[in-house]
């Protein structure tokens, strides 16, 4: 894959990507934000899934605090109002309890004039709703024209499918030197794949295809890769 | 405390004797040695070549400690019935004698030789081996009854220790033998051989611990490092007999100055195998492997002969080995997967292709040869290039001297105490205090810090040392005092994750009509596409299909234009033999012959000699050279150093410089090294004098200046999995393990990432971190490197033109460029201009 930069920037310097005739700013945060219905997505925090390692006797730091501050950074530089998250939002039921729904509801107090829309995904499923305090509007499918919020990237017949589920990392580089493994945006005709947003989650190296878009996340930016 | 033990009169051994005079042998004089010092009581190292009786003189003892004691108890008790052997029943001896080998090829052979033993001596023995390979029920059995004799490896031992009653069970065992120790020492391997031994030497009081082992130079340390409380060195008195010569070039042809395939030898190493009855081949890479047995296939297809490598299917390495021990085979060409094993009677010829890379460690291949009655080794060298000539040469005349290298033991892997102390709180339990006392008794942590001690505790009972940031962990706690294992889920995933060889993601290769052929890397398979043709376990393939993670193929009849290559293959040249071969310099230097071999490289000498100086001892030899754009294409100037240091410490040392010299002159240099020196090339003038050389070249602030030179925050990524796979981090993915092990799949750079990010201070971090500077850049030899030439001179010469010595340094910088002229052609050229 070789680096382009076409990308033009938005007012707060984002790269920003044109789909479905609108336009999306990618954030080196991973999320990406949609000016004209100040909406934010996000996809796959598996909340609780270092908890969940660490009942089985993985000494995996907790990253939540940190993650929801980056959460917080997206929201306060954008200005969005309503956040949705792609699903995967927790890891699973081992990983809840009672100091991981208490930190997310202090966080959710501080953020009380966001609405959050959680779409479902295969780990929420097993995981469980989430608590009440929350105040998270639990849907299967978030619809606001041109966008379909989705968990699994299968395109729809409604609209341009934003998803999550892949955690998508791109490898740059690698004929001389060794390649470099990044977190990416990967938009295609039809759907369009966010970067998982927890710390604490995996990898999937993508293959795209022609005329397929991928953006790339480094250390506090966001590059369009040509494959 | 040690049980009370008299020596045994010699009449008490009739048995023993009876049984060599039966097999037309006697004892060797260092055999009786061993027994009577373990009749003493006492602990020891044996060192000897392989197959000169080292076996029997670590397994007698223990066997003629039982007849005797079986005489005692007869002239006390009037037995009531005969005493025969018994295996594996309820009348065997409780266990008595622990084996461990670090090679499941060994162990099965071993278990053959014992049983032999103690069957000729009528000992009611059961003999059991216990190894990976071992089947569930076999190992279920064994944990609730221990045969008299295990013979395992220390994987299984950790295993065996993670039960706790199995471990009360050990209390029996009267010695402990190690094989192969000098292989252990210095690995990881040998720091959990280390610390099982000292939970033994707890479990059964007077414990005694042997040692075998081939002949290192530091057999007293590696003594030492076996057994703490101090034992006995025994020698056996007969050495075998190892020639070496080498494969010269017929005359009208010269040796290359840079190569290392050496296929051009390929009529010499012909001639050689056909004089042999079976020849082990062996090469230091395995795609050099594949690409040797493909040529001499090709020439003599008639031949039976065999591959051997580390990433072959273990039937095919099976095959192989079979067919090395009966002799059905003419030729096996091999890796150092055969450095070690079983005996290959049949084999009278070891062949190496290219550097011998270390003097212990030719002598080791050498010795694959001659095992036939009064058999001498012998090895044919085949050096690809002028100055591998120089290192057989070298390593010849240090191997007739007696110099050899050393091992050097490792110093406190935090990993692997890691999981030794989840391992005995899995087995039972502990008191830290105890268990403290306990691990300082081993050589690897006897300055182990409390530090240390309370960040390792700490690790496995609340995941780190601040509390708040590791919340319902669980692995071990501390219940009443003691540190234990109580979650069955935890003790399920521990035992997966036992043992510290880590091996890299592998995709199979298998035929589509059925059969695995081995592994390759699946960064290879993924740049070839469907119907390519490669070469692997000797045959042409063509590429079917990959997917999940498997890569099927068939055999070709079209010829092969890629050998995979498979990483962690540069061993580098050891600092002992690269001083020899500065000492065979040295005699050229002061116009001697050292040995009439190296007339075969003449021309290079005098070339040297007369484009430059030959290096010596005590002096550094810089060379300052401009090329021309015109005559190459390759216009720059080179710096080219030869301190003699190795491949990884001259790398540490061109990143050291490369840094120092951008404070002095801004440029952009490249750095080129090999295992005698390295070249920084620059697109424009080095303004450096000798003084000024000095100065970049002072051990001062080293360690500083080289994390600052090389980032080694990332460095440490590479090491880390290592780290975290020991440490219980990452649980190694089996087939078949069932969902637990797959629900904490989680790659080794996602910890690396977390742990940064949010527990900067981990100490396992700063464990990758060392490992990076002591194994990947050698920072101690680098240092001694530093300092041995602080007190050289040094000879800067200026030179418009290559020298034999920059050119293989220059042929690796050109390898990197791009040019429109074939490297191959242009590399011709320029050798014929140096040597004009």
């Amino acid at each position: 894959m070789t680096v382009r930069s076409t990308a033009t920037p938005d007012p707060a310097e984002h790269c920003t990507v044109q789909v479905a005739g609108t336009t999306l700013s990618l954030l080196p945060e991973r999320a990406a934000y949609w000016h004209t219905e100040r909406t934010l997505f996000i996809a796959d925090t598996h909340w609780g899934k270092t908890a969940s390692f660490r009942t089985r006797g993985l000494a995996v730091p907790e990253t939540i605090a940190a993650d929801l501050s980056r959460l917080d950074v997206c929201l306060a530089q954008t200005g969005a109002q309503r956040l949705v998250l792609l699903g995967d939002c927790l890891h699973d039921r081992r990983g809840r309890d009672a100091a991981l729904e208490a930190t997310v509801a202090a966080w959710r107090a501080r953020q009380a004039a966001v609405e959050v829309v959680l779409v479902g995904g295969n780990h929420d499923r097993h995981a469980g709703p989430p608590p009440a305090a929350w105040a998270f509007a639990t849907v299967t499918q978030f619809a606001a024209p041109p966008f379909i919020g989705a968990h699994f990237p299968q395109p729809a017949t409604n609209g341009y499918v934003l998803a999550g589920h892949l955690h998508p990392v791109v490898t740059i580089g690698g004929r001389w030197a060794r390649p470099l493994r990044a977190p990416c945006f990967w938009f295609g005709a039809q759907v369009g794949v966010l970067p998982a947003f927890g710390s604490f989650t995996g990898g999937h190296v993508i293959t795209p295809s022609a005329g397929e878009r991928v953006f790339a996340i480094g250390p506090g930016q966001v590059v369009e890769v040509r494959c | 405390m040690t049980r009370k033990r008299e020596r045994l009169p010699t009449s008490a051994t009739p048995d023993l004797d009876r049984w060599f005079a039966a097999q037309g042998r006697t004892p060797f004089p260092f055999q009786r040695t061993a027994w009577a010092a373990y009749a003493d009581g006492a602990s020891g190292l044996i060192h000897a070549p392989t197959g000169t009786g080292k076996t029997l003189a670590a397994l007698l003892g223990p066997m003629q400690e039982a007849l005797h004691e079986a005489m005692e108890e007869a002239r006390e008790n009037p037995p009531s019935k005969t005493v025969s052997p018994v295996h594996g029943s309820a009348e065997s001896e409780p266990p008595r004698l622990l084996w461990l080998t670090p090679l499941r090829a060994l162990a099965r052979d071993t278990v053959g030789a014992i049983s032999a033993a103690a069957a000729a001596l009528n000992l009611p023995w059961s003999v059991e081996l216990r190894t990976g390979d071992v089947s569930s029920s076999v190992k279920a059995r064994q944990r609730k009854r221990l045969p008299t004799v295990l013979v395992t490896t220390p994987e299984s031992l950790c295993l065996l220790l993670s039960h706790a009653d199995t471990a009360a069970r050990f209390a029996s065992l009267r010695a402990v033998v190690v094989d192969e120790w000098h292989e252990l020492l210095g690995s990881k391997r040998g720091v959990q051989v280390e610390l099982g031994l000292a939970r033994l030497r707890h479990l059964a009081a007077g414990l005694r611990t042997w040692g075998l082992s081939a002949t290192i130079g530091n057999l007293e340390q590696a003594l030492a490092v076996l057994v703490p409380g101090g034992g006995r060195l025994i020698a056996a008195g007969t050495t075998k007999k190892i020639t070496v010569s080498v494969a010269l070039p017929p005359p009208e042809r010269v040796l290359p100055l840079a190569g290392h395939l050496g296929l051009a030898q390929l009529p010499q190493v012909l001639t050689a195998v056909d004089g042999a009855r079976t020849t082990l081949l062996f090469t230091n890479m395995r795609s050099q492997a594949e690409m040797w047995f493909s040529a001499i296939h090709g020439a003599r297809p008639d031949w039976p002969m065999a591959l051997h490598h580390g990433a072959l299917e273990r039937a095919l390495r099976d095959a192989a080995e079979d067919g090395a021990r009966t002799g059905t085979l003419k030729l096996v060409v091999c890796t150092s997967s055969l450095d070690l094993g079983v005996d290959f009677a049949p084999v009278d010829l070891v062949i190496q292709i290219g550097s011998p890379k270390g003097i212990a460690r030719l002598a080791q291949r050498a010795g694959r040869s001659g095992h036939q009655p009064n058999g001498v080794a012998r090895l044919v060298g085949v050096p690809t290039h002028a100055l591998e000539l120089l290192e057989f040469v070298a390593a010849r005349r240090a191997l007739a001297a007696g110099r050899i290298e050393a091992r050097t033991p490792l110093r406190a892997p935090l990993d692997v105490l890691t999981q030794h102390v989840v391992t005995l709180a899995l087995g039972g339990g502990f008191v830290a205090d105890e268990l403290l006392a306990e691990v300082r008794s081993t050589f690897a942590y006897r300055d182990l810090t409390e530090q240390e001690w309370c960040w390792c505790l700490d690790f496995v009972v609340s995941g780190g040392p601040t509390l708040t940031r590791y919340p319902r962990f669980q692995r071990v706690q501390v219940v009443d005092g003691r540190h234990v294992v109580t979650v069955p889920e935890i003790a399920r995933l521990h035992r997966l994750a036992i043992g510290t060889i880590v091996s890299d993601q592998a995709v199979s290769v298998r035929l589509v009509r059925g059969g695995n052929l081995g592994t390759v890397e699946e960064s290879f398979i993924t740049r070839l596409l469907p119907q390519q043709v490669f070469r692997f376990a000797g045959r042409a393939l063509e590429l079917v299909r990959f997917h999940d993670g498997v890569a099927e193929v068939r055999v070709s009849k079209r010829p092969a234009n890629s050998t995979p290559q498979w990483m962690g293959g540069t061993y580098p040249l050891s600092s002992f033999l690269a001083d020899e071969v500065l000492a065979l310099f040295g005699e050229l230097h002061a116009g001697r012959e050292p040995d009439p071999d190296l007339r075969a490289i003449a021309a290079m000498v005098r070339a040297q000699r007369e484009r430059s100086h030959l290096p010596r001892p005590g002096v550094l030899l810089a060379e300052r050279i401009t090329l021309g754009g015109r005559s190459t294409g390759d216009g720059g100037h080179l710096l080219c150093l030869y301190p003699f240091a190795g491949r990884l410490a001259h790398e540490g040392l061109g990143a050291l410089l490369s840094w120092r010299l951008t404070r002095y002159q801004p440029l952009s240099v490249s750095v080129m090294v090999n295992d005698y020196g390295l070249t920084l090339a620059a697109p424009t003038p080095l303004l450096l004098d000798a003084s000024a050389l000095r100065a970049l070249l002072s051990p001062t602030g080293l360690v500083d200046d080289l994390l600052a030179s090389m980032n080694a925050g990332e460095l440490a990524r590479r090491r880390f999995r290592e780290v975290a796979r020991i440490a219980g981090l990452l649980i190694p993915d089996l087939p078949g393990k069932g969902r637990g092990a797959r629900q904490v799949q989680a790659s080794a750079n996602l910890f690396f990432d977390v742990f940064r990010a949010h527990d900067p201070g981990h100490l396992l971090l700063a464990q990758a971190e060392r490992e990076v500077l002591e194994r990947e850049l050698e920072v101690t030899r680098l240092r001694t490197a530093l300092e041995r030439l602080d007190g050289w001179t040094i000879d800067l010469v200026d030179s418009p033109r290559l020298t034999p010595l920059s050119f293989p340094l220059w042929t690796e910088f050109i390898q990197s460029q791009f040019s429109s002229e074939p490297w191959d052609a242009r590399v011709r050229r320029m050798q014929a201009e140096v040597l004009a």
